[in-house]
């Protein structure tokens, strides 16, 4: 479904992924390991169309989409759930949702999503016309992931779900996780919490400076040597 | 007293106008973080549009708006896509000196080309009046203060109950988080220029009748705008209007009990005053 080739990106004159391939099947989830800096965040977002990349090329479903606008990105289907959720938080949950379903494909379905999302996540029903800003990190997070429901994604591209969140709520937002990717969403999971990647992942990649170091089945990348030395201290 | 309702009652009525022109530079900065110094001359473009189109087919201003409405906005569309979405991002004095470059051409733009007698463009209500209790008001006051009124209550609309609307709270929000939610940030951003300059055709045309114009005078109307626009927090949208309220409220009774400059300087004044107490706007930048 998605086809990453000898990917070459940075920003100005810092490079910061060098000659990066990567593949993700449909209805995959694959994990995307590695330390701050590594490169993952970087990967993601030329996945978004937010970085444009230097070199190499990027498909989806076979479709070339390598410097496509990010809108264009979002209207095919590719959506990504930021490190930091980014949740527009003067406006209310039901605006943020609703943003969500702003791009063309999405907009006829948006009133039915909007009822599956709250299903989903009853306690934004609860806030609907809240602020996002005044949200607790976690329900933050229920309303990024809401707003890639939203769009209809056929991909999600989830950057760090677990980041700064207590693990109740990591829990909580993992088993959603799990729940979408069970009912056929294709996810790229980023996430520097190795144990929560490998429980759900059934690929991984670890990203060591800008390079894939170590790619396979999550048993085989959790058992390699390199990963349990950086990852589980062993 | 009745010199001091009046004065009140015409400031009043034309700060509505006043607060739809910073309307329109709030919603451009809003989007983009640009301020332009050009902002009073592209009124000035539009007014004397208005001047050519009543010279060439005797049209009233409230007739030529719906002419120069779309030219100011094809205007404004141009001037985001060609001139400034090239240098968004670079560093502001840049955008500053580029928006002072447009002044200077489109003042003496406007010399080369209607000279740098004052002129008058006539209209329907011109001189109609009426009472207001003891006080005698002119018909197209009432008439700026009504049609501002009714398009600032509806650009709020459009702002909190559209779709268009939320797309450009989001690009004010956060720029790159609206582009992941599938917003074409440079289209919104090239819409609101369009929208915002064309609404200095509507300001424009409901400040013609009684007015004289001059090639110099879009600077007089670029300071009052950004003075309301920082007294009103720069994209708080009520506190814009209010600002132009506060700023047509003292500048006719400072023209009215003051003499000569001292009545000009009584806004300037008030601004400074309110700043000190009020440093991020009358009701902060939201």
């Amino acid at each position: 479904m998605i086809e990453i080739e000898s990917l070459v990106a940075g920003y100005g004159q810092v490079p910061v992924l060098h000659d990066v391939s990567l593949k993700v099947a449909q209805g995959e989830l694959v994990g995307l390991l590695g330390a701050n800096n590594a490169g993952k965040s970087t990967l993601i977002n030329c996945l978004s169309g937010t970085v444009r990349p230097r070199q190499g090329r990027i498909r989806f479903k076979g479709e070339d989409i390598t410097n496509l606008a990010p809108h264009k990105i979002v209207d095919l289907g590719m959506i990504q759930v930021p490190e930091g959720r980014l949740v527009f938080p003067q406006m209310s949950i039901r605006d943020n949702l609703m943003l969500g379903g702003i791009s063309a494909r999405a907009r006829k379905q948006r009133r039915q999503r909007l009822e599956q999302v709250l299903e989903t996540f009853p306690r934004l029903q609860e806030r609907l016309d809240q602020h996002a800003g005044t949200l607790s990190g976690g329900e933050q997070q229920m309303l990024a992931i809401g707003r890639g429901m939203m769009a209809g994604a056929e991909v999600l591209m989830l950057d760090e779900p677990s980041l700064g969140l207590s693990p109740l709520f990591v829990q909580y937002i993992f088993e959603t996780i799990a729940k979408m990717h069970r009912m056929g969403l294709t996810i790229l999971l980023v996430e520097q919490n190795s144990s929560l990647t490998f429980r759900h992942a059934s690929r991984c990649y670890v990203l060591e400076q800008g390079r894939v170091a170590i790619d396979g089945p999550t048993e085989v990348v959790r058992n390699h040597p390199a990963t349990r030395k950086a990852y589980l201290g062993m | 007293m009745d010199m001091l309702a009046q004065a009140l009652i015409q400031g009043f009525l034309i700060g509505g106008t006043y607060g739809l022109v910073a309307l329109g530079l709030g919603l451009i900065y809003s989007v983009s973080n640009i301020v332009s110094f050009a902002h009073g001359d592209f009124m000035s473009l539009a007014m004397y549009l208005s001047v050519s189109l009543f010279a060439a087919f005797a049209m009233d201003p409230y007739v030529s708006v719906f002419i120069t409405f779309p030219v100011l906005a094809l205007v404004g569309w141009g001037l985001y896509y060609f001139i400034l979405r090239p240098v968004i991002g670079s560093n502001s004095l840049m955008i500053i000196q580029l928006t002072l470059g447009l002044t200077f051409l489109l003042q003496n733009g406007l010399l080369m080309v209607y000279g740098g007698q004052m002129l008058r463009v006539p209209s329907m209500v011109e001189s109609k009046l009426f009472l207001m209790g003891d006080t005698v008001m002119r018909w197209p006051l009432l008439i700026a203060f009504i049609a501002s009124l009714a398009l600032s209550a509806l650009l709020y609309l459009m702002l909190t109950r559209t779709d268009f609307g939320r797309q450009i709270r989001a690009v004010n929000q956060n720029p790159k988080a609206a582009a992941l939610m599938g917003v074409n940030v440079t289209q919104v951003r090239t819409l609101v220029f369009a929208l915002g300059i064309a609404l200095l055709a509507v300001a424009g045309s409901l400040l013609l009748p009684g007015a004289t114009l001059q090639p110099g005078m879009g600077l007089r109307y670029t300071v009052i705008t950004l003075l309301i626009l920082v007294l009103g927090g720069m994209s708080n949208f009520i506190g814009i209007l209010l600002g132009g309220y506060i700023i047509g409220l003292s500048e006719a009774v400072g023209t009215t009990f003051l003499s000569g400059v001292s009545g000009m300087i009584l806004p300037y004044a008030l601004f400074i005053v309110i700043m000190l107490f009020r440093p991020a706007g009358l009701l902060g930048s939201r």
